[in-house]
């Protein structure tokens, strides 16, 4: 299951498109999300960085700290300009630029990932 | 946290981002048309595109109206609050339903008429409608109020998401708002939208505040009733 983490919600039709083969589970920040990975253990992880509450970059620093979600990858998909060195430092597969990528890029992120 | 995500913070930044925001997914939108199978997928992804890609022109027209508010381009006149909160709400409903929200509507003025700038006071229950829909929780609907307030009419905008931080209370409350940063409520805001409505309403000598609730927040304007008799 692929975990989407966007708060806002226009996101959330476009992912159900262009991601129509897979499982997708939308949350709306990431407290929200960080309660449901409790739960359950997502494949992939889809993180937007702008989001309300915590930003991106704290859910990844939650998330790093639990053993269970350590190695769960995550894809980035955001509109701030972001270094290559951020996202590897916090082991991200992929960094998305919301306003230039191209939907293929995205299903290939996740079939990369995955 | 703004500034580890933006770097050195500027407002341009800041509205620039704000504006990608909406021309981004109108381009996603777009692009994603090859992946709809269905006419009616088609369709409503083209009232999404057209929903979102207003929102940022309503936000370009607001960035111009305050460039020229020096030069005192609005004329006050009295209108009608609750014709221009309907325009507002008409326009809104649909970006709503897309963003999996609610907006309603509660009149309860008697007097009919206040003193503003027809556009300027659109732009401020725009903005305000805007925020509720950022902010506001899914299981309760965002609400446009009008009643009246001693010799002013109260126009409101009442959401029920996570409440104003403190420190954004304060700065509103004192009128501090210098710049859009002054009043962002959360990492992902520019506080364009409020500080475009702060704006709007010092302009036509409104008062601007909010309401802090434990479970949202309302932003208002007060004006003051026209003394003209309403002919509509």
């Amino acid at each position: 299951m692929i975990f989407v983490i966007e708060d806002d919600r226009g996101w959330e039709s476009y992912y159900r498109r262009i991601l129509k083969k897979y499982e997708l589970g939308f949350f709306h920040d990431g407290v929200e999300a960080i309660a449901a990975m409790d739960e359950k253990t997502p494949d992939l992880i889809i993180l937007d960085i702008l989001l309300t509450g915590p930003t991106g970059f704290a859910v990844l620093n939650e998330m790093r700290s639990y053993s269970e979600l350590e190695r769960v990858p995550v894809i980035i998909v955001t509109s701030v300009s972001m270094k290559a060195s951020i996202a590897e430092q916090y082991g991200v597969v992929e960094v998305l630029d919301k306003g230039k990528m191209m939907p293929q890029e995205l299903l290939g992120a996740v079939q990369g990932a995955l | 946290m703004e500034s580890e995500v933006f770097g050195a913070n500027s407002s341009a930044v800041v509205v620039a981002h704000e504006l990608k925001g909406p021309l981004s997914l109108s381009r996603q939108l777009a692009l994603s048309l090859d992946f709809e199978d269905s006419l009616e997928g088609a369709r409503e992804i083209g009232r999404q595109i057209a929903a979102t890609s207003e929102r940022a022109l309503r936000q370009v027209e607001d960035l111009t109206r305050i460039a020229r508010l020096e030069d005192a381009m609005f004329e006050m006149e009295p209108v009608n609050p609750r014709i221009v909160c309907d325009e507002v709400v008409a326009e809104l409903w649909r970006l709503f339903r897309f963003n999996r929200r609610e907006l309603l509507i509660d009149y309860r003025n008697k007097r009919k008429l206040v003193v503003a700038n027809r556009q300027l006071l659109r732009s401020v229950v725009y903005n305000f409608c805007l925020n509720a829909m950022n902010y506001g929780g899914e299981e309760l609907p965002s609400l446009v109020a009008i009643r009246d307030k001693g010799d002013k009419i109260r126009i409101d905008v009442r959401d029920y998401g996570p409440t104003v931080p403190t420190k954004v209370w304060r700065e509103i409350k004192n009128g501090f708002v210098k710049k859009p940063v002054d009043i962002a409520m959360r990492p992902g805001s520019s506080g364009l939208g409020l500080y475009i409505a702060a704006k709007f309403a010092n302009y036509m000598r409104g008062d601007f505040g909010l309401v802090r609730h434990r479970d949202g927040t309302s932003f208002y304007i007060d004006l003051p009733v026209s003394g003209q008799l309403s002919l509509v």
